[in-house]
């Protein structure tokens, strides 16, 4: 017939099954997450780190087939000393090391990056939900609380592993083409599985942690508020407890050296930070070689960084990668009464890497309990 | 009793919208829902019942939303305590508080309601555009919804509710506080929706003529209890002979006129209740009010209204 | 019938955008509806009323004082707000009481005020429970109680029954009846016009801030002369109605309601027309069983004078 009805039409079409269901979530929430014009710059600007992190292997990957072109570039390293001569001459030895230190250097930066993507697109995934009570509409569909909650997790997944794992899967996959070696994939393999394992972290903990919050408040400006006090100022607290602890323990180690036998008649004040003078005539009593060994005692069980959000996260990361034997590689170049602070300086903080661990998963588990709390009563019906 | 189309279930459409066995749940010392048994077929249901009745419960119960203590039941043949997330691909739910996702346009508001039944992404948005066109909301889909008027929103709320074609559509209040014009294009929907494309509703709500004006069938609850069911038209039974009647004067000669004449005459405000005796019809009236030069305004058989069923039936309990 | 409510030629403006536009009028003793569109007006003309909002131009009298900063008229004057805000941990009991104490009454007369109030809006059960644990229907109620309880003569009442039941509705519907035929005076706002219907015949009717009508009505319909009144009629042989009614001069038009066996009749002068209804059906098988018109009520008065 020639006149079609206009009015409301019955539709028979097919419903997929409620296990992709938590993907509509997702995928809505990353459409209204990339409206926001400041996260998308501070998206692109994310992925600076990751062409750096590309630009560095593949300027490896031409160092080992020891190329003319980036000879200019390794000599202005080298003589502003970031690279080590020895590394250079026998770069196939030094290539693990390498690869974890930029590793490690891009994941540091973007570990900081991805705070401030969450601050931006975090709060608003399940305070906004409340504010405008989109509970009732979700969950009188075909879907079950967790699927919301894996839902919501995801647009942090997709935001965070943009700016981790795939740069760290890209810039793999480029280093491995610049250098033209397939004996790199075996010796670093582990290598691009801990950096994974390491953005899956971030994503797990920080993504479980921003949406406990944001499901504890209709206002998403003080969930941001929040979020930005775990990060920031535990980060300051940390610093400050660290050079609170240090101050104290120098003047303990002084005083005790006061109180020691071998007095000299002319006391030292300050410490001395180069090496002792051969032959001279000021005996120092107390010397800065013995405080620095007291020092690297003392960080191993140094619990002060924990207190710090972002510390704990890149501690683990820094075991997953294994940055710290890389370093102790690296030392060896060092000439040996330099190697002990060359480790101090460049090493993070010492203490046991499960103590971090297990500071994340006890965050992990509260975020889980209050989400699991929080979602199923604020479901009212009235 | 609507058409019964093949769903995407597979099963025939059940000739009972839903039914409650024995079906009780308890909130810590406050009874919701006492053994409550209840067989509702298919087509425009109302939902009565004072505060407190239990109505909120069985709506929970209806979608799986929450755990009956004792008793089984199923909606559209689907037991509602195994099969909750089956029953909610076929039910819309349009909740009574002013709910909203929260920063998109109204389109993909409704195309993500479709989206989280389980639609593709281009089935959704497809359908989207066909429910609002039903609904009456034009240009204004390309809106912000936080920008809707409060009888937009509604509007919205029912496209979101009917988009993957449920069969049956559970409205909670949805005339609550909207203005005249507003009410009425929600009520013309339900009724349209009803009455003439198949669809089973159950209407949630105090306001007794928005019931009566689209539904044909009513269940009133009371005190987590059955208070009575059944077919509003039945249930509002003629009072036989007896008369509405008002007139454009003073109705006191008219009815004292009945009287004499041997009808039982009442006044009430500002009509009159008349009881015309074995025999007679209603020409008697026209020949008095002939008689009397007066002008009736006003003749209808009394039938109670749907308030006095509800009140009766609450005292009764 | 001395205005207890005076409004004349009051406007009101928030920046730009106009409330309320040149109105005048005049509210009696008894209940008054006060009906309108959302945005036409209601809740700046309840609020202008009570003295929460300055009128930008016009004069506004209750009770024959100005209200602006009168704080003396608030002891005569009672108001039961739309919005749903109450101290949440005050009882039923404290809440009344304290509003009682609040609008100047001593503290005996507060209590035997608030026990009276309680008992006739129904909530002396739950006299002892916080407010926060009230259902909504208890809500209003208690709402409706602070309005009352310090026995005002005007009464300002912003959708007193939403969200009650319909027990509740019946209950306070009476309420208010009862006060309205207590001399006092009682404007409700509201946008249910069956609730309305039942309340009072007066109704005052406002429209983008606007005056539209006012009075009674059916006064007012019968003035609506756009608009033909429609009167059913049902007959066993109503075509053989429709053309004899067809024969009159003022009857417009005839629409046959095949299923309800009856005709729907447009005229201009329904007068007319119902004083010639009698002799038509007592002859010769134009028996007319019913006759009604749904004109009369307000919903049809609202919609021919609001969708214009």
């Amino acid at each position: 017939m020639p006149i079609f009805d206009q009015g409301y039409q019955h539709w028979t079409g097919h419903l997929s099954g409620h296990a992709w269901r938590w993907l509509a979530i997702t995928r809505h929430g990353v459409r209204v997450g990339m409206q926001g014009r400041v996260f998308r710059t501070v998206l692109l600007a994310s992925l600076l780190p990751a062409a750096a992190l590309a630009f560095a292997l593949c300027l490896w990957g031409l160092v080992e087939r020891n190329s003319d072109f980036v000879a200019p570039i390794v000599q202005f390293l080298i003589s502003s000393r970031l690279l080590n001569p020895a590394v250079v001459a026998d770069p196939r030895h030094y290539r693990v090391e390498i690869w974890t230190l930029c590793y490690n250097l891009f994941l540091s930066s973007e570990l900081t990056l991805s705070m401030i993507l969450i601050v931006l697109v975090g709060p608003d995934l399940i305070s906004q939900d409340l504010r405008f009570n989109a509970l009732p509409l979700y969950l009188s569909r075909p879907l079950r609380r967790i699927d919301y909650l894996v839902g919501k997790l995801g647009v942090i997944a997709a935001f965070l592993g943009l700016v981790t794992i795939v740069p760290c899967l890209l810039a793999y996959a480029l280093g491995l083409l610049f250098s033209l070696d397939l004996t790199i994939l075996r010796d670093t393999y582990r290598l691009l599985l801990a950096s994974i394992a390491y953005g899956l972290v971030i994503i797990f903990s920080a993504g479980t942690l921003i949406l406990a919050l944001s499901s504890l408040s209709r206002n998403s400006r003080y969930v941001a508020l929040f979020w930005l006090g775990i990060w920031i100022v535990s980060g300051i607290v940390a610093t400050v407890l660290q050079s609170v602890d240090q101050v104290q323990r120098r003047q303990a180690s002084f005083n005790r050296a006061m109180a020691s036998p071998s007095a000299s008649p002319t006391p030292q004040t300050l410490p001395e930070r180069r090496r002792p003078r051969r032959g001279g005539t000021v005996t120092h009593r107390w010397s800065s070689e013995d405080f620095e060994a007291e020092e690297i005692e003392a960080a191993k069980t140094n619990w002060r960084p924990l207190v710090s959000y972002t510390a704990n996260l890149s501690r683990v990361g820094r075991q997953l990668l294994g940055t710290d034997a890389c370093w102790r590689t690296l030392s060896e170049l060092e000439p040996a009464y330099g190697r002990k602070r060359y480790l101090h300086q460049y090493t993070g903080p010492q203490y046991p890497w499960y103590w971090s661990a297990g500071v994340l998963a006890g965050i992990f588990g509260l975020s889980a309990c209050i989400l699991s709390f929080s979602v199923r009563s604020l479901d009212r019906l009235r | 009793m609507h058409s019964s189309q093949s769903r995407s279930s597979g099963l025939p459409a059940s000739p009972m919208l839903f039914q409650f066995e024995e079906v009780t749940k308890s909130y810590g010392a406050v009874v919701a829902l006492d053994n409550l048994s209840v067989a509702v077929p298919s087509g425009a249901v109302g939902l009565l019942g004072p505060n407190g009745s239990g109505k909120t419960t069985m709506i929970r119960a209806l979608l799986g939303l929450t755990r009956v203590d004792r008793g089984s039941g199923q909606v559209l043949g689907m037991d509602f305590r195994s099969r909750q997330l089956d029953i909610r691909r076929l039910v819309g739910f349009v909740p009574e508080d002013e709910c909203l996702f929260p920063r998109v346009v109204g389109v993909e508001f409704v195309a993500y309601a479709g989206e989280l039944v389980g639609m593709s992404s281009k089935d959704s948005l497809q359908r989207a555009h066909e429910v609002l066109d039903y609904v009456g909301l034009g240009e204004a889909r390309y809106r912000k919804v936080e920008s809707y008027s409060s009888g937009m929103k509604q509007r919205l709320k029912l496209a979101s509710a009917i988009i993957h074609d449920p069969e049956l559509l559970i409205l909670d209040e949805p005339t609550n506080g909207m203005d005249p014009a507003g009410r009425e294009d929600i009520l013309e929907l339900a009724r349209d929706l009803a009455r003439n494309k198949g669809m089973s509703l159950l209407f949630s709500s105090h306001l007794l003529p928005d019931v009566e004006a689209v539904c044909d069938q009513v269940v009133v609850l009371g005190g987590g209890k059955l208070l009575t069911a059944g077919n509003i038209q039945h249930l509002k039974h003629l009072h036989n002979r007896c008369f509405e009647v008002r007139l454009k004067a003073d109705a006191a000669p008219f009815a004292e006129r009945l009287s004499a004449l041997g009808c039982t005459a009442e006044i009430r405000d500002d009509s009159l209740l008349v009881q015309i005796p074995e025999g007679r019809s209603q020409q008697l009236l026209w020949e008095v009010a002939a008689e009397q030069r007066l002008q009736i305004r006003n003749l209808r058989p009394q039938r109670s209204t749907l308030e006095e069923v509800f009140l009766k039936a609450l005292e009764q309990a | 019938m001395t205005p207890i409510v005076e409004f004349h030629e009051v406007s009101k403006w928030y920046g730009n955008v106009i409330g309320i536009n040149k109105l005048t009028l005049r509210i009696a003793e008894g209940v008054t509806g006060l009906l309108g569109p959302n945005g036409a007006g209601k809740s700046t003309l309840l609020q202008l009323a009570t003295g929460q909002l300055y009128a930008s131009q016009g004069k506004i009298r209750v009770l024959g004082q100005p209200v602006w900063n009168n704080s003396s008229l608030n002891r005569l004057i009672g108001l039961c707000p739309e919005q749903d805000a109450f101290y949440e941990w005050m009882t039923g009991w404290d809440f009344v009481h304290t509003s009682a104490r609040l609008a100047g009454l001593s503290r005996s007369a507060a209590r035997d005020a608030t026990q009276r109030t309680l008992e006739s809006v129904g909530m002396l059960r739950h006299k002892d429970r916080a407010v926060r644990g009230y259902s909504k229907g208890m809500r209003q109620r208690t709402k409706l109680a602070q309005s009352l309880v310090h026995d005002p003569r005007v009464l300002f009442l912003d959708e007193p029954l939403t969200g009650t039941d319909p027990v509740a509705r019946h209950d306070l519907m009476n309420i208010i009846q009862r006060l309205g035929s207590e001399g006092k005076s009682v404007l409700v706002s509201s946008h249910v016009l069956h609730e309305i219907q039942s309340l009072t015949p007066n109704i005052i009717l406002l429209n983008h801030g606007r005056l539209v009508a006012e009075g009674h009505v059916r006064q007012i319909r019968d003035l609506i002369d756009k608009h033909p009144h429609h009167i059913v009629l049902i007959c066993d042989e109503y075509r053989k109605l429709a053309g004899r009614i067809l024969s009159w001069d003022d009857v417009e038009g005839v629409r046959v309601l095949a299923q309800a066996k009856g005709l729907m009749v447009a005229t201009r002068t329904p007068d007319a027309f119902y004083s010639r209804l009698p002799e038509l059906s007592l002859e010769d098988g134009m028996a007319i069983k019913e006759v009604y018109s749904d004109d009369d009520s307000l919903e049809s008065v609202f919609k021919y004078l609001v969708n214009k």
